[in-house]
């Protein structure tokens, strides 16, 4: 851990653009981890971080979950673009989150399964 | 920061004038635009293997070098063997962007591979179990943190111990009775240390030993397993070794063992009778200390200073005390000498003596630096004014707490700056006559990063950068109280947001033309809004790294780009006009430095005539004599 933290607080060092924007243990609790299976109904591809909402069935109700990811850079980085999301709104995909410390619907992307099964992992920035 | 071959240098070609860089993003197809990045990529990746690639040295007790391990590599953790005959060590893949578990024999240098992560996961912190024959570290597969063991001789396959159902873990060393592992949680809440018995098999459950509102790290057993040494990170970031019992028959304590450590764990020798670890000076520092009936200890003393005038930091003590491992920086001891350039790349001022600089940056009339110095003897970082006609220096901070990015006012009177505090980064402002004390200017979303990158003419507004977004901050009011107004926001991530003299342009670095290379945009502002008004123009066309920069009279951008083949920066400058609209000129090179180098943005004087850098000289001629 030592040496993830150190490399945040030398930020003086790496270009902004790749630094995490949130403190995120202080908005997201990494002990506690959601799985969501449900369908993605809408993609927010913009700085400094994206966000898919995901329509989760939970008791027979609809549930509106919000994922935050990495920015839209870090994924053109890794050769996943916005229209491998966009192209699967209204399709099932499951996300692994961790959830918000205030307990609302919204968690900070670890993983995310797309229809078609590929894997995307937001590790080792969101692990 | 390196030692090794260079890579041959070549001419940049720079794109005909005639051929306006948009219509040559259109040029290219997606396929095509793909394979350029990648290309890049590749290429950025060369570099930083050849500015940061080292090899393992040994010290002995004396602080004599007394060999290497390893071809070079971008290593991580080095840890040694119980018997002193291999190393187990962390090394970075940067086109996988993963890190792996090798272990080397020290005696021939053999190397073992014993993990083979997938892209964007690693492996880290291993520790050797005591007799040296298996080896536990932690990965993160598929966004699961664990810990994993395996043969150090790379035979069988690995087996996890410990599924971690949180993060942040960092293992930290195996029991002598080969029963326990110890870790350590941190993260900006806080942190705690565990112990994992290893006896439980698949529902082995790590019991908390110690939590606490301060991070803490590096957990080690004594040899007799009845004391823990750790380190606690302080709300000044400052870091200390302390010793706690693990017997509750045993009063006393926690005792604190260190008077400033450099970040390092605490190591036992074998024996338990002495205590090593890192002061901030970078010296090795040994406690004798005891641990029965109870744990009692000597003041620390200094057992040797590698010998640089920029020692490296130790890594690694074995467990015999007689060795220690060192990760040399890759170019030998580097100190940095502030000089001043003029336009065509001569020097014309070297400014002070060598030190720790960075960040150099004209004041606004010309005639002071503002740079962020590092003391070797207290390993901390403040902000001082240097006058360039007499040298004179002038402290302006002074305290442990990481700051970055300062920055001018218009004015010359103030300087504002990013700096964490209480696990946020917030930015401050202070006198740049040294008088007076801090400010607060602007604090963000909490947790959030936020970096100062220019003050508007008028005064009114505060640029800065957030994950990409370029905000600007009305400065009117109660600090505490101010609202920012999102200036740019889209999936690009932009930043270096810096205002034309007149206050109607924003300059500024996006990698909208390909991901992770930057080029210069402006952009309309408007001042009664803090929004963009109509049209964009791009700039550059061959990458921008830092260092945007109106001149004064607002007739001429300049920027810093970088040669990937050659590591050199290149210092760049193009005309362009605000009347009535913005247009630019094509960019040209004014000259070129050597890398790597430190930038920031404000090293250009105003009137554009002359550059400061913080130039890296070896340090070897200040080498202390022992």
């Amino acid at each position: 851990m030592i040496r993830r933290m150190l490399v945040a607080m030398a930020f003086a060092v790496v270009p902004v653009a790749a630094l995490a924007h949130h403190n995120m243990t202080a908005l997201f609790d990494f002990n506690d981890r959601v799985t969501l299976n449900g369908t993605l109904t809408q993609v927010d591809w913009r700085n400094p971080h994206t966000y898919l909402t995901i329509a989760v069935q939970a008791s027979g109700a609809t549930e509106s979950w919000q994922a935050e990811g990495p920015s839209p850079s870090w994924f053109r980085i890794r050769d996943i673009g916005k229209t491998d999301f966009e192209g699967s709104v209204g399709k099932a995909l499951t996300i692994e989150v961790s959830r918000a410390r205030d307990h609302s619907r919204s968690g900070l992307i670890r993983t995310i399964t797309l229809p078609g099964g590929k894997v995307v992992s937001a590790c080792p920035q969101n692990c | 920061m390196k030692t090794g071959d260079r890579l041959a240098i070549a001419v940049i070609a720079f794109v005909s004038a005639l051929v306006p860089a948009a219509a040559r993003g259109q040029e290219l197809s997606a396929e095509a635009k793909s394979k350029e990045a990648a290309e890049a990529r590749t290429k950025r990746n060369a570099l930083q293997f050849e500015n940061n690639a080292t090899t393992i040295a040994f010290f002995d007790r004396s602080g004599k070098r007394t060999g290497t391990l390893g071809e070079r590599a971008l290593y991580g953790e080095t840890v040694l063997s119980p018997d002193g005959s291999r190393v187990a060590v962390i090394t970075r893949d940067l086109e996988n962007e993963s890190a792996d578990l090798f272990v080397l024999d020290v005696a021939s240098g053999a190397k073992t591979r014993l993990t083979k992560t997938p892209r964007t996961e690693f492996a880290m912190a291993p520790v050797w179990s005591p007799d040296g024959k298996r080896i536990a570290y932690v990965t993160i597969k598929k966004g699961q943190e664990g810990i994993y063991v395996r043969a150090a001789n790379g035979e069988g396959s690995e087996e996890l111990l410990y599924k971690n159902p949180g993060a942040f873990m960092n293992l930290n060393d195996w029991s002598s009775d080969g029963k326990l592992l110890t870790f350590a949680v941190s993260d900006m809440k806080g942190g705690a240390l565990y112990v994992l018995p290893l006896d439980g098999g698949a529902d082995r459950k790590p019991v908390e030993i110690l939590k606490s509102e301060l991070r803490m790290f590096g957990p080690r057993f004594s040899p007799d397993g009845r004391f823990l040494s750790y380190v606690v990170i302080d709300q000044a970031n400052k870091a200390e070794v302390f010793v706690r019992s693990l017997d509750p028959a045993i009063t006393g304590g926690p005792w604190q063992i260190s008077d400033g450590s450099f970040f390092s764990s605490g190591f036992w020798r074998r024996d338990g009778k002495e205590l090593y670890y890192v002061a901030r000076d970078r010296s090795l520092m040994v406690s004798e200390v005891s641990t029965t009936p109870t744990f009692s200890f000597t003041k620390p003393r200094v057992l040797f200073r590698p010998p640089s005038a920029v020692p490296p930091r130790i890594a690694y003590a074995s467990a015999d005390g007689e060795r220690f491992l060192v990760l040399p920086p890759p170019r030998g001891p580097q100190l940095q000498q502030l000089t001043v350039f003029d336009r065509q790349g001569q020097v014309v001022q070297k400014v002070g003596e060598p030190g720790m600089y960075s960040q150099p940056s004209f004041s606004p009339d010309g005639t002071r630096l503002l740079v962020l110095k590092g003391d070797l003897q207290t390993a901390q970082q403040d902000f001082w004014t240097i006058e360039l006609a007499t040298g004179k220096a002038t402290r302006l901070s002074n305290d442990s707490n990481p700051k970055v990015f300062p920055l001018w006012s218009r004015d010359g009177k103030h300087v504002y700056y990013a700096s964490l505090r209480d696990n946020d980064i917030a930015i401050y402002r202070r006198l740049s006559d040294g008088s007076g004390t801090e400010e607060l200017a602007f604090k963000y979303t909490p947790g959030a990063a936020v970096l100062p990158t220019d003050v508007s003419p008028d005064g009114k507004y505060l640029v800065c950068d957030s994950g990409g977004v370029i905000l600007v901050v009305p400065l009117a009011g109660d600090p505490t109280s101010r609202k920012e107004i999102e200036y740019l926001r889209e999936e690009f991530s932009d930043g270096i947001g810096r205002l034309s003299p007149d206050g109607k342009f924003m300059a500024y670095r996006s990698d909208e033309a390909q991901p992770e290379r930057g080029e210069v945009y402006v952009r309309p502002f408007d001042a009664s809004t803090g929004k963009p008004g109509e049209g964009k123009w791009q700039v550059s066309k061959d990458g921008v790294n830092a260092m945007l920069h109106w001149r004064a009279d607002g007739k001429e951008i300049f920027f810093r780009g970088q040669n990937l083949e050659s590591n050199e920066l290149l210092v760049m400058s193009v005309e362009v006009t605000t009347t009535s609209t913005f247009s630019a000129g094509t960019p040209k090179l004014l000259f070129k430095l050597p890398g790597p180098i430190g930038g920031n943005l404000g090293n250009i004087s105003n009137d554009g005539q002359r550059f400061v850098f913080a130039v890296n000289v070896s340090a070897a001629s200040n080498t202390d004599s022992r």
